[in-house]
């Protein structure tokens, strides 16, 4: 059926059958149509407007360590990255302070591309209460994985070795 | 040409007996019916419908079919075609059908474009899908609420602000240079196609301006008359203003205009930055 089925030939069957489907809604066919628009993830809420159409947006007020200043440090961390997780291995030598400086811009780096991800998709004006939930997780995790890192390093042979080992293995 | 003809067929009347039959010219003869018209092109349009007259009911998808060789070449032409001959409850913004005004923007075969600017696909086997733009609150069938877009555009304050008046009491000059800064800017109509393709604007527009509005922001940045842009960067040095924006560049593939807003939203995160 699929092998001499073309696209084309299909599309055609469909929009002929189509219009019937729309005559002959059953109450069962609009019961599972209604149904799947329940399950829809977070559907938006009515639309509100803010006091008159002429007014402005309310303006918010300058935060250059959530604006500006975090944006750089961002794209310092990312840069940063680049030379640091190429050069332990390209210099073939291992030095605690560049591990050390790797795994805690590896952590912010995280830390920060998550956090923009919460912000994104689940607001606080539209579900508040898993925000703070998905925030504090989000700190938790980033503290556990501070901690881990830490004993990794100093009390095993840290993440530039682990790795590789691994590669080498 | 009708004078020839007629002294023509003078002559030929005066001459019956020096001209055998043979030889008669016959006259130019008025085709009978219309010459043959070409196979129909027949393509179907499939058009969002929702009429708030009746809530309740689910929007759908109203097929009509129009024979393209009696149709304008643009999305426009068929609409308004289809308004005029088939259902006039069918609504939609149309002002200056040439891409100037911004009123017709719409969700074309999944770009959103303008409908004016918009050639329809010849292809007839494939039907044409027509929807509003994108994560927009529906007024009727394709007119998005454009409110909070014109809010925000507001909030930007989109006029030259100065606080010293120009030295010779006439124009604020610019040099060609700066004037050359705002190419690219000043073309920007408000369609709101880039915003309203923006993941991040379908998912936080109470808060993020959105490319449209970015872009417009810049253009009052970049200008060199303009004396606020301190104060114009502050209101934008917040979580949620610029730095939602995550470089996704679908303003930059929709514009119809062939504008770029994220390169318009980068030089402002660079100014910014700075």
């Amino acid at each position: 059926m699929a092998s001499f089925a073309r696209p084309s030939l299909l599309r055609q069957t469909l929009a002929t059958r189509s219009p019937l489907l729309r005559q002959n809604v059953g109450v069962s066919q609009a019961v599972a149509f209604h149904a799947s628009a329940k399950k829809q993830i977070l559907p938006p809420l009515p639309q509100t407007i803010q006091g008159t159409m002429n007014d402005p947006v309310p303006v918010p007020s300058p935060h250059p360590s959530e604006g500006s200043y975090h944006w750089t440090f961002e794209r310092a961390v990312c840069v940063g990255l680049i030379p640091l997780s190429i050069a332990p291995f390209a210099a073939g030598s291992l030095n605690p302070v560049m591990d050390a400086v790797l795994c805690s811009l590896l952590v912010a780096h995280s830390h920060v591309g998550f956090q923009a991800a919460i912000i994104d998709y689940f607001r606080p004006q539209r579900v508040p209460k898993f925000n703070s939930l998905c925030n504090w997780l989000l700190r938790a995790f980033t503290l556990t994985t501070a901690v881990g890192l830490y004993e990794f390093e100093t009390n095993d042979v840290g993440i530039t070795e682990a790795l590789r080992r691994i590669w080498n293995a | 040409m009708a004078s020839l003809r007629s002294t023509s067929r003078l002559f030929a009347a005066s001459r019956p007996f020096f001209r055998p039959a043979t030889f008669a010219r016959s006259y130019a003869t008025v085709e009978t019916g219309a010459p043959a018209e070409p196979p129909a092109k027949m393509k179907s349009f499939k058009i969002y419908r929702w009429n708030p007259d009746t809530p309740s009911e689910k929007p759908t998808m109203q097929t009509y079919d129009l024979d393209l060789n009696k149709t304008g070449p643009m999305m426009l032409d068929a609409l308004i075609r289809i308004k005029n001959e088939q259902d006039p409850t069918l609504t939609f913004r149309r002002s200056c059908r040439e891409g100037i005004c911004g009123s017709c923007a719409m969700n074309i075969d999944g770009v959103n474009t303008l409908a004016c600017l918009c050639r329809i696909p010849t292809d007839t086997k494939t039907e044409s899908r027509i929807y509003p733009l994108p994560h927009t609150y529906v007024v009727k069938d394709l007119v998005p609420d454009m409110t909070l877009f014109y809010k925000q555009y507001k909030s930007i304050k989109p006029y030259l602000q100065r606080d010293t008046p120009s030295p010779d009491g006439l124009e604020n000059r610019q040099s060609p240079e700066e004037r050359k800064k705002l190419d690219g800017l000043y073309e920007c109509i408000l369609c709101a196609c880039c915003s309203t393709s923006c993941p991040s604007y379908w998912w936080n527009s109470e808060e993020y301006l959105g490319p449209a509005i970015l872009l417009q922001s810049y253009r009052w940045l970049a200008d060199s008359r303009d004396e606020r842009t301190a104060e114009r960067k502050a209101a934008l040095d917040n979580s949620m203003s610029v730095y939602r924006c995550h470089t996704i560049l679908n303003c930059t593939r929709t514009c119809p205009k062939g504008l770029n807003p994220g390169l318009a939203i980068a030089e402002t995160k660079k100014m910014l930055a700075k």
